[in-house]
């Protein structure tokens, strides 16, 4: 298999995760997998026809847009690695102010320039061209890569983690009894305990399962970098009054208290599943 | 011929981001000006205004993650300050830990992936073939061990970040949770292996080196003031005080961490999307400062570790002191990997890094706080102004590119000098512009908190017509 890997806007971890896969790294490169362009690590400037195409990073400028669909055209398979190129991510915050009217005073570019020029949103790249395989992740552990590349390149269905990280984590839910919400720093958690029972805004119950729930592990609330599980993503559902429900469920603190605290920190769970998603098409295809 | 023109190189490859080259001639062929752009953006600085300052520290991260923990670590020690914490000492030496093994993780990927292919090939090789994926089928040692080393640093942050990439475990006040007893031992005796690797690769590196040296001295060697972090006159990553050196190599100023916004200034350009960063008392030309890996060996006249030391007394007797020579990055490269290794080591030798009390209860408050650590490419610095809610009211991040950004243009305005007289382009103009680039390793995501991908060189006539595109 002849492979590509391309760069749209992003912050490059997603591609840096894939290299920290370390032996398993070495293994996958041989003749099925073979790494014909990508401009981080080999100098050439066309994009060849391959068989496989791995995408990191959305879609900011006219310029990506161009390259994405190009990129699609030129291969067989196309997956979208990492939160940027399923989702939108961090750079969709952006899509909350008007950033491109901010940048376009700092940076002159209503003067004549030939810097590629910005969309209106950050977009994922699921929004211009077919994409046969999401991996979802900020960027997606190493094994999980490994395992779906692994299996493309053998012609088999990688496994669809279709469930929520709160499966992966060995913390106990035991309702509790609070009479508030708390800061991730403003207590140490408790080992062994939900950490949503102990007050914290963790996001494993609405995200979807498949990185080994590393930061809850250690006492890191889950800040959903894996997207939404797919039990959330048909259009009826309210993933904001869904964590309402929960947080309250496991607290004992009031629905009302609850929704008043999650608006106070606009930023709380839309940092990785802002921007818009074609939700029924991708589900099945979310690795 | 009438009027100016201009050459572009687009997509840079082999760097962390998307870059272009711009030359433009005068009317009569010859270089009036070039330039390196980022050409991409994603505006950090802008969507974070508002953010509570518990979450910066994950969220900035995600400017860039070849070096995520580098601004993880400069976040949390910003809201320290403002929030007038002091850590405790183990916090302290496992985040230097983490520091090292973000140097490890990114220094082996450089001068493996990125810059060995300049030196193994001769520049007449088949460009498709002048990278790393053919060396390791050439010689799938050389890929093995690149790769350990990159997992030894993948290991530290995985085993005290609790993620490779996007570490979670630093938090204003310390470390979430301890290292443990087993873990230290496991890592122990992986930078054991490390420091055996590293010095091979230094002898490799050294070798290629001495081989190429009068084709790589031809690669410019503008001379700059440097500015790196340090310790009594030793190397430093984590702790210290900045020092500023001029070209001739005397101490042009010190100052502590809080007073780093009143030295160094930045100014954007309408022609690129990366800041310019430059020292303040100088001007903007005037005060081209350089920050890396070369401008570390430049600064410290010691290392505390006994390899390393041996390796910058080599380097400041064969190119004296300082040194100015673009394409030394990759060498002093390799002494920050030396040196990364070996204080890792140390680092993981102490009995006492295994003790519990890796956090301290923070207070919030309001105010304004630098945060420094040395980055891979250069010294990082993050200034937040908190309000009283705990959120973001306005940040400032200076970042090694942006700082090295008006040496890189000088010294690619210079390569096209070299290769360009009367509308005449000598072959060779590509590879050199990108070597020099390359040496820099400047991380576009970074200073533009974006990403691209490549390099273009354009030319383009005085009315702004693209007259010739280089590209491969």
């Amino acid at each position: 298999m002849k492979v590509n890997i391309i760069s749209l806007t992003c912050c490059a971890g997603c591609v840096s995760s894939f290299l920290n896969a370390g032996e398993a790294f070495l293994e996958i490169l041989s003749e099925n997998f073979r790494i014909v362009y990508s401009p981080t690590f080999i100098d050439l400037k066309e994009i060849p026809k391959v068989d496989l195409a791995i995408v990191e990073g959305g879609v900011r400028t006219e310029e990506d847009e161009k390259l994405i669909r190009e990129v699609r055209a030129k291969s067989r398979l196309l997956v979208a690695l990492g939160i940027c190129a399923t989702h939108g991510g961090i750079t969709s915050l952006g899509d909350i102010f008007s950033v491109k009217k901010f940048l376009e005073k700092e940076y002159y570019l209503s003067e004549r320039t030939q810097l590629p020029e910005l969309k209106d949103l950050m977009y994922p790249i699921g929004n211009f061209v077919d994409v046969d395989y999401y991996i979802p992740g900020c960027p997606p552990m190493p094994f999980l890569i490994i395992h779906a590349l692994k299996s493309i390149v053998s012609e088999k269905q990688p496994l669809h983690h279709k469930s929520i990280v709160c499966t992966e984590c060995n913390r106990k839910i035991i309702p509790a009894k609070l009479d508030r919400l708390h800061g991730i720093y403003e207590k140490e958690a408790t080992p062994e305990i939900c950490l949503v029972s102990q007050g914290f805004i963790c996001l494993g119950s609405l995200t979807r399962d498949g990185c080994g729930a590393p930061c809850p592990r250690v006492g890191f609330t889950c800040f959903g970098c894996r997207g939404p599980a797919d039990s959330l993503m048909y259009r009826s559902r309210d993933m904001y009054a869904f964590l309402v429900k929960v947080i309250s469920r496991r607290t004992g603190v009031p629905e009302e208290k609850i929704r008043a605290e999650l608006y106070k920190t606009p930023f709380i769970f839309h940092t990785f599943i802002f921007s818009r998603f074609d939700r029924f098409k991708a589900r099945e295809r979310i690795i | 011929m009438n009027g100016k023109k201009e050459i572009t190189i687009s997509p840079t490859t082999r760097i962390e981001g998307q870059g272009k080259v711009t030359i433009v001639l005068d009317e009569f062929g010859n270089v009036s000006d070039a330039y390196f752009y980022a050409t991409e953006i994603r505006g950090f600085d802008y969507f974070l205004k508002g953010m509570e300052a518990e979450r910066l520290p994950f969220i900035i991260s995600r400017i860039c993650g070849v070096c995520s923990t580098a601004h993880v670590l400069a976040s949390v020690k910003a809201i320290e300050k403002i929030y007038q914490t002091k850590i405790t000492e183990t916090a302290k030496k496992l985040r230097e830990l983490l520091l090292m093994g973000q140097i490890i993780s990114n220094h082996s990927i450089v001068f493996f992936f990125l810059t060995l292919p300049d030196f193994w090939f001769t520049s007449e090789e088949d460009p498709s073939k002048r990278n790393i994926f053919q060396i390791m089928r050439e010689k799938p040692d050389v890929g093995r061990k690149a790769v350990a080393l990159r997992t030894f640093g993948a290991h530290i942050l995985r085993t005290i970040g609790k993620r490779e990439i996007h570490i979670v475990s630093a938090i204003p006040g310390g470390l979430i949770k301890p290292l443990k007893k087993r873990e230290q031992e496991l890592l122990l005796k992986e930078a054991k292996k490390a420091c055996a690797i590293t010095e091979e690769a230094l002898e490799l590196g050294k070798e290629l080196f001495d081989k190429n040296w009068e084709e790589f001295k031809k690669a410019g060697d503008y001379k700059t003031y440097y500015m790196a972090l340090t310790k009594k006159d030793a190397m430093e990553f984590y702790d210290g005080e900045i020092r500023v050196i001029n070209p001739k190599g005397e101490v042009f100023s010190e100052f502590k961490a809080q007073e780093y916004m009143d030295h160094v200034e930045e100014k954007t350009y309408k022609w690129t999307y990366a800041k310019f960063a430059y020292l303040k008392a100088l001007g903007l030309s005037a005060g081209t400062v350089q920050v890396g890996p070369t401008a570390r060996m430049n600064i410290s006249e010691k290392v505390l570790t006994p390899l390393a030391d041996k390796e910058l007394d080599e380097f400041k007797r064969k190119f004296g002191s300082p040194t100015h020579a673009t394409l030394l990055f990759d060498y002093a490269r390799l002494i920050d990997l030396m040196y990364a290794c070996e204080r890792a080591r140390i680092l993981l030798e102490d009995e006492t890094l295994t003790r519990t009390d890796t956090r301290v209860k923070t207070r919030p408050r309001e105010g304004k706080g630098i945060g420094i650590v040395e980055a891979p490419r250069g010294t990082l610095a993050h200034e937040y102004s908190l309000n009283k809610y705990g959120k973001l009211q306005d940040m400032k991040l200076i970042i090694p590119t942006q700082v090295n950004n008006a040496a890189i243009n000088l010294n690619v305005k210079d390569a096209a000098k070299e290769f360009i007289h009367l509308g005449e382009v000598k072959p060779g103009l590509l590879n050199r512009i990108e070597m020099i680039i390359r040496a820099y390793d400047p991380c576009i995501k970074c200073a533009t908190r974006s990403i691209g991908r490549g390099l273009i060189v354009e030319i383009r006539n005085n009315e702004g017509e693209v007259v010739q595109t280089l590209r491969r």
